[in-house]
């Protein structure tokens, strides 16, 4: 059956919704919440979002979206260029190299891979702002609050990415 | 790459811009309610400020009389005029990796590099990229800022380094000098480019080796900024072409 070009703009379009989402997050990631001390601990929402596309939808965003959320989140956060991109490769690699083990896993073991990798994740970044800076590097104890939100949001963000998945991305 | 990230800065602003509204509405809406259940605890403690501002009024006029005659005396050329640029604070990149604002001013509105940003209560930062229409603040809490400041009532010099946290360091203190907590400290106006005077904070712990600092600014309730520009354009892009 020939598509029409509407359907065929559907269906692209449905295809960039997980690229589209992520980079939304990392807007938002650097909106001011005014809730006082948060600034201190933002999370990687751009992390959260990578780990749940790599596991759930590999065929929608591979490392060419891994990498461009990288570049534009190190260019909006004023961070290294390179050093989210390093990141967000690592996670991917990491993830499509052992897919097979993501396979009928429970919501808590998925939680509890991202709670490893997110602190991975973070590591490496927090080595390549150091690396570069002129300054030396930050103190590692500040790294917990970010680590540690990040961890506790990915099942609110989880649940709204399935959300998204089931409803839009069905059947594209 | 600097330039890439001022396209990127220049892009995205006017979407922070819709983005960032319903979270200031929620917090002007947070802090109107506060506001207003404190408002005869506030209303007092505003006129007792009111009657102690006024005394100081009067002595602030007697030392601009004495001190426009002295300059008088000296034949002393006027300083430059200082002029404010105020800009929306659309963007607040926190976190363990950097600490920086993204603002709607840029260069059409006369921001330059350098130039230092202040909110209501003190020091915000300094401009650290320039675009068109957007500017990224580095504020004091970054690793990478370095202030030169005074402390204290006897203006000991020091340098204020960020270091990712919400209480930067006072560095270069001489260590016979004293400081303690509760000394205020404020920009220096050493290398030039920094009006001397500003307030930066207040020293909250001195142990052995570092000397924290409390910022004046409450970050989370900034939505506004005022880029400081007080006549020191063509040494500043002096410094920004070398």
């Amino acid at each position: 059956m020939q598509r029409s070009v509407w359907q065929w703009i559907d269906i692209e379009a449905r295809k960039l919704l997980p690229f589209g989402l992520t980079f939304i997050f990392v807007l938002y990631g650097v909106t001011p919440n005014h809730v006082p001390g948060f600034a201190q601990v933002t999370p990687m929402y751009a992390l959260i979002c990578i780990y749940f596309w790599s596991v759930y939808r590999p065929d929608l965003f591979g490392y060419g979206s891994g990498f461009f959320i990288g570049v534009a989140e190190d260019l909006l956060t004023g961070a290294p260029v390179g050093s989210s991109v390093l990141a967000f490769l690592l996670t991917q690699w990491l993830i499509f190299n052992q897919h097979k083990f993501f396979y009928a896993k429970s919501f808590v073991v998925i939680w509890l891979v991202f709670a490893v990798i997110a602190a991975g994740a973070i590591l490496v970044k927090w080595f390549c702002v150091g690396i570069v800076s002129e300054f030396g590097f930050a103190r590692a104890e500040d790294l917990a609050g970010t680590c540690l939100v990040t961890i506790t949001l990915y099942p609110l963000f989880s649940w709204l990415l399935a959300k998204v998945q089931l409803t839009v991305l069905t059947n594209e | 790459m600097e330039r890439a990230r001022t396209a990127m800065s220049d892009a995205v602003v006017p979407l922070l811009r819709v983005m960032s509204e319903p979270a200031s509405a929620i917090s002007k809406a947070v802090t109107n309610f506060r506001e207003l259940a404190s408002i005869r605890e506030e209303n007092g403690r505003l006129r007792e400020e009111n009657i102690r501002l006024q005394k100081w009024q009067v002595v602030a006029e007697r030392l601009e009389t004495a001190n426009r005659a002295l300059n008088e005396l000296l034949v002393l050329s006027p300083e430059p005029a200082i002029s404010y640029v105020t800009a929306r604070v659309v963007g607040d990149t926190g976190g363990a990796f950097a600490q920086s604002m993204l603002i709607t001013a840029g260069r059409e509105q006369g921001v330059q590099k350098g130039q230092a940003v202040i909110a209501g209560e003190g020091l915000v930062g300094r401009v650290s990229q320039v675009g068109r229409r957007s500017s990224r603040v580095l504020l004091i809490s970054d690793i990478n800022s370095r202030i030169p400041v005074l402390v204290g009532e006897v203006g000991l010099r020091a340098m204020l380094a960020g270091d990712n946290s919400n209480r930067p360091r006072l560095f270069y203190l001489d260590t016979k000098s004293i400081v303690s907590p509760g000394d205020s400290v404020v920009t220096s106006g050493a290398a030039g480019a920094f009006l001397p005077g500003i307030p930066v904070g207040q020293v909250v712990r001195v142990v052995e080796n570092a000397v924290q600092l409390e910022p004046y600014i409450a970050r989370n309730r900034i939505t506004h900024v005022r880029i400081v520009d007080f006549g020191l354009g063509e040494i500043l892009s002096g410094l920004n072409s070398k």
